[in-house]
């Protein structure tokens, strides 16, 4: 299947970046990860996410202009390209199939 | 606020992803505080830690970027820069021409001395053993010092060769002196010298004929040299059969002609006409298997050792140096060995010991240096235009800097302007020195040739070029790329340097620095003709005008009296008188005992065999006492004889002139009185003070130069009478003549040349100098032009305005000049200490030098202040 493959977390981060828009950077998506999920996610993690998924091409980056505060560094801003959209497409639509086949006792059964 | 771990940062900073470094870190830091709020101090610190553990990529490399960095050295920028080097060069002709002709000079001087210098290290060095030959010579004590010799006793070498296991072979070489004859042609060989047959072996002379095998194993054996055998047979001697040809020597002794050598490279210490073996000598001539008569030079080649190494010869040295006393008791006399690449350049030997082919180290050492001086000032016109003209060049450098040249990439084209210039004038200087060689080989000496064929010269060529690229580049280089480009944009240079004056100075200490130099170089000139003018003029004591010497050959030593006789009879002859010397550098000395000496006492005496005619030919004039005179018998006896001594010798003894007359000396064993005392007068050069000298008139013994003074304007008719005379007195002998005050001048032959070579230096480096002042003063001309056209507005004169642009130079001349005097002082004080009779040094001689350079020197800038003061000023303002 040479198709997109998403990790799960990949895929959050992915969609992270989405969520964020114009103010998807280090801190943002890590804080936004944390808040959303709850669960405590080390900034290397993310950092390494995010530059995989550039290499992959679903992410593209640019720098942002000088800041007063972190000592005067420049931020890296995210955000998601045409082929990350479509990948987060596919990820959603295969999910959406996989949920509209399962019968409807057993959905029941989880709960739903 | 509080801060992560110091320690995290520094890591992540040294090993995290280059590419990413920036936002990671700025990142983290965010994420610190937002940790320090929500969760304490001590966990932000350890989540800090953990995350920039985790982040360090030890062994990541940055990702090429698309744009890559400006590559200076790319063929394009290359290209660029030689476009705009020639531009430039080709815009301003005057600057350009002045550079490229100052460099070409000043390493036209480099290429000439370089070539001077290879050639006197290069001496002796075609002997395949060169490395292994020393010299044996004696450090002789004497009553009046300490001297070295060049010359040991003839069995030294064989005695040599026999105990010490580390000589391979010796050879002895003497000179000797003949008249050789075959037939009716005659000739008498300049170099005639007797030597043993393994010179061949030792030296390498090679053979043209003979074999080096058996020759001189005879005693009356001969070889020529090539040029003596064309003399001798003809030009087409080689198609003779020579070899066993028989040929006379001083019309008694018969030998045999044995082989032709080729002639000796002209860088050989050693020069022959004629060979003789040694064998002959030792039959000839007891003298020559004594122990105390030195009068040879004693070669020798050390054996190398095992690994075909030369030994150290230090050892050898230490057990050869007492050595003499083994084989004559009582002599204390230390050998010493003096490697063959010292004999040319470094031999000082007493008494004349040393006969081969001299040169002098200090020689090399004046050369060089005066060369290197040349080049500097050179170089320092080349830096001092270049930063001069920094104005013309601030806003291309601006530019450059602003669309985006790195300092490396203006550093580079500067330089490489300085390679073009460099190159330019390395072809000038080339051409130059094929003109200039003439002249040059003329003043040194030599027949040197530009040795294009050889590697080494061009490497040497190229590698002048890099080095004087490099020195005249990297200065202007690093000045011009360092300006700032807002700076030279917004307010032009002149903003730029009203903050500081630096360029300035530094371009005004090169200049005095030049003329430092160059005026230096023009005192000195001055001292040193001064001193030979000294030289020239200095009151001898005799007569030297119209003073001409005959040498008696052959059968005229016994036939002198009737020479002089004739001589005397001519018309144009004034006085002849029969000697033993022609008065050029006497050193014929002897030790006589006097009445009063105390034991020990002991001094030189220089001695001459006269006649009464003496006095009255050479004009010497007597202190006290009388003349010879051929009437008084007593005057010419061998034993109980009279003397004549000049002054110092009487004082020497303790006399006064008056006191002296009657006293009794002994004088090579025979009682004698002194009748006389001659007023002093100088027989050696005047290095050395005036020293004892005894006169001594003995008609019985021999005669070799009869001394003969000519009638004012009359030397020319004369000359062919003399020599008619002498062919009808010995018709085998060509004559040999000479002119006292000729012979006399040779003597200072080295003086003389040095004068010339610093003469033609001071002449170039002014020229240099100057040609980097009229750069200068053009520059400062155009730069003032509105201040000129101002001030003419507001009425200044032509002259106000030539002293207003001459002064600042004039006044760095002087400075130069106050500087230079000093240090022309000690270098030709020491110079001046190797005289005996010297003039001083004094102040009009640095005056006279700086007079010259400053007149030069403002001559050179009126040209331009001149030119700028004379100029309309509407043109100089109108624009702006």
């Amino acid at each position: 299947m040479k198709r997109t493959f998403l990790g799960e977390f990949e895929e959050v981060v992915l969609l992270t970046v989405a969520v964020l828009g114009d103010e998807a950077y280090g801190v943002t998506i890590t804080q936004e990860i944390e808040q959303r999920t709850g669960r405590s996610v080390g900034f290397s993690t993310v950092h390494t996410t995010l530059q995989r998924l550039a290499e992959k091409g679903y992410l593209s980056s640019e720098m942002g202009g000088a800041t007063a505060e972190r000592g005067g560094r420049r931020k890296r801003f995210f955000s998601v390209t045409a082929a990350g959209r479509r990948a987060l497409q596919e990820v959603k639509q295969v999910r959406e199939e996989l949920w509209s086949a399962l019968p409807p006792q057993t959905l029941q059964l989880m709960g739903g | 606020m509080t801060h992560p771990p110091r320690w995290a940062q520094k890591l992540l900073e040294a090993l995290g992803h280059p590419d990413t470094q920036e936002e990671v870190q700025g990142d983290l830091l965010e994420l610190y505080d937002h940790w320090v709020q929500t969760m304490g101090k001590r966990r932000a610190n350890w989540r800090y830690s953990l995350a920039a553990l985790k982040l360090l990529r030890p062994l990541a490399k940055p990702k090429p970027q698309t744009y890559s960095p400006p590559f200076t050295s790319h063929p394009d920028m290359l290209r660029n820069y030689v476009k705009i080097a020639t531009r430039n060069l080709v815009r301003n002709r005057v600057y350009s021409a002045i550079n490229i002709g100052g460099l070409a000079l000043g390493m036209v001087c480099c290429l000439l001395i370089a070539l001077y210098v290879y050639d006197e290290l290069s001496y002796d060095r075609f002997n395949a053993n060169f490395a292994h030959i020393y010299r044996v010579t004696e450090r002789q004590t004497q009553p009046e010092g300490i001297f070295d010799v060049a010359v040991t006793p003839g069995p030294l070498a064989p005695a040599l060769e026999k105990d010490f296991p580390e000589v391979q072979r010796t050879t002895r070489v003497g000179q000797w002196h003949g008249l050789l004859t075959k037939g009716r042609r005659a000739i008498e060989p300049e170099q005639f010298l007797i030597v043993d047959p393994s010179f061949f072996s030792l030296f390498s002379y090679p053979l043209i004929m003979g074999d080096t095998n058996t020759i001189f194993h005879g005693p009356n054996e001969l070889i020529f040299s090539e040029a003596t055998a064309e003399r001798f047979f003809g030009a087409d001697w080689r198609l003779k059969n020579l070899l066993g040809q028989s040929i006379t020597l001083n019309k008694d002794q018969t030998f045999t002609l044995v082989g032709v050598a080729k002639n000796p490279p002209t860088q050989s210490h050693i020069q022959f006409d004629v060979l003789m073996p040694f064998k002959w000598l030792e039959r000839n001539d007891e003298w020559s298997m004594k122990w105390n008569s030195n009068s040879y030079h004693t070669y020798l080649q050390l054996r190398p050792d095992v690994a075909g190494k030369a030994i150290d010869p230090t050892a050898f040295a230490d057990k050869l140096r007492g050595q003499l006393k083994q084989y004559q008791s009582g002599n204390e006399t230390p050998l010493l060995l003096q490697p063959l690449s010292d004999i040319y350049l470094y031999s000082k030997f007493a008494f004349g010991t040393d006969y081969g082919k001299r040169s002098d180290i200090t020689y090399i050492n004046i050369f060089v240096a005066v060369g290197l001086i040349v080049l500097l000032i050179a170089v320092i016109n080349f830096i001092n235009l270049a930063t001069a003209r920094a104005s013309q060049r601030a806003k291309e450098v601006g530019v450059r800097k602003s669309v985006g040249a790195q300092r490396s990439s203006l550093v580079t084209q500067f330089l490489s302007e300085a390679l073009l210039m460099t190159t330019l004038a390395m072809l000038v200087s080339l051409l130059l020195a094929e003109l200039l060689l003439p002249v040059f080989n003329n003043l040194a000496e030599k027949s040197m040739a530009i040795p294009y064929r050889m590697p080494a010269f061009w490497l040497v060529i190229i590698g002048l070029t890099a080095v004087v690229s490099l020195l005249t580049g990297l200065y202007p280089a690093f000045f011009l790329s360092s300006f700032r480009p807002v700076a030279v944009l917004k307010t032009g240079i002149a903003g730029y340097f009203s903050s500081g004056q630096t360029g300035r100075n530094f371009r005004q200490s090169l200049v005095v620095g030049q003329f430092v130099l160059s005026i230096s170089l023009a005192i000195s000139t001055v001292v040193i003709y001064r001193q030979l003018a000294y030289l020239q003029s200095t009151k001898l004591g005799f007569d030297k005008s119209h003073l001409l010497n005959v040498r008696l050959k052959g059968d005229l030593k016994q036939n002198a009296l009737r020479f002089k006789t004739d001589v005397s009879q001519l018309p144009g002859v004034a006085q002849a008188s029969m000697t033993t010397s022609n008065l050029v550098d006497m050193n014929n000395s002897t030790t006589i005992e006097w009445e009063g000496q105390t034991p020990k006492d002991e001094f030189l005496i220089t001695q001459m065999n006269v006649d009464a005619d003496f006095i009255r030919t050479t004009g010497m004039s007597m202190v006290a006492g009388r003349n010879f005179s051929a009437q008084i018998t007593s005057d010419t006896l061998s034993k109980l004889g009279t003397y004549l001594i000049n002054e110092t010798a009487a004082k020497r003894m303790g006399w006064t002139p008056a006191s002296a007359l009657g006293k009794k000396v002994k004088f090579w064993g025979t009682d004698g009185t002194v009748i006389g005392v001659v007023k002093d007068f100088h027989f050696r050069p005047l290095h050395v003070s005036i020293e004892p000298f005894i006169l001594r008139f003995r008609p019985k013994e021999f005669y070799f130069d009869l001394l003969v003074k000519t009638k004012p304007g009359m030397v020319a008719s004369t000359l062919p009478a003399i020599t008619s005379v002498y062919k009808k007195l010995d018709p085998n002998y060509p004559i040999s003549y000479g002119f006292v005050d000729q012979d006399l001048d040779r003597q200072y032959r080295s003086e003389q040349r040095i004068g010339q070579i610093i003469l033609y230096f001071s002449i170039l480096t002014i020229l240099v100098s100057c040609l980097g002042l009229f750069g200068l003063t053009a520059f400062t001309a155009e730069q003032r032009t509105k201040e000129i056209g101002i001030r003419k507005v507001l009425g200044a004169s032509v002259v106000s305005i030539v002293a207003l642009l001459s002064k600042d130079f004039l006044k760095l001349v002087l400075i130069a000049l106050i500087i230079a005097s000093p240090i022309a002082w000690y270098a030709m004080n020491r110079w001046l200490q190797s005289f005996a009779y010297k003039t001083s040094f004094e102040w009009w001689m640095p005056a006279l030098a700086g007079l010259v350079a400053i007149c030069i020197a403002l001559l050179t800038t009126s040209f331009q202040s001149i030119k700028a003061a004379i100029a309309n000023p509407v043109k100089s303002l109108r624009n702006e």
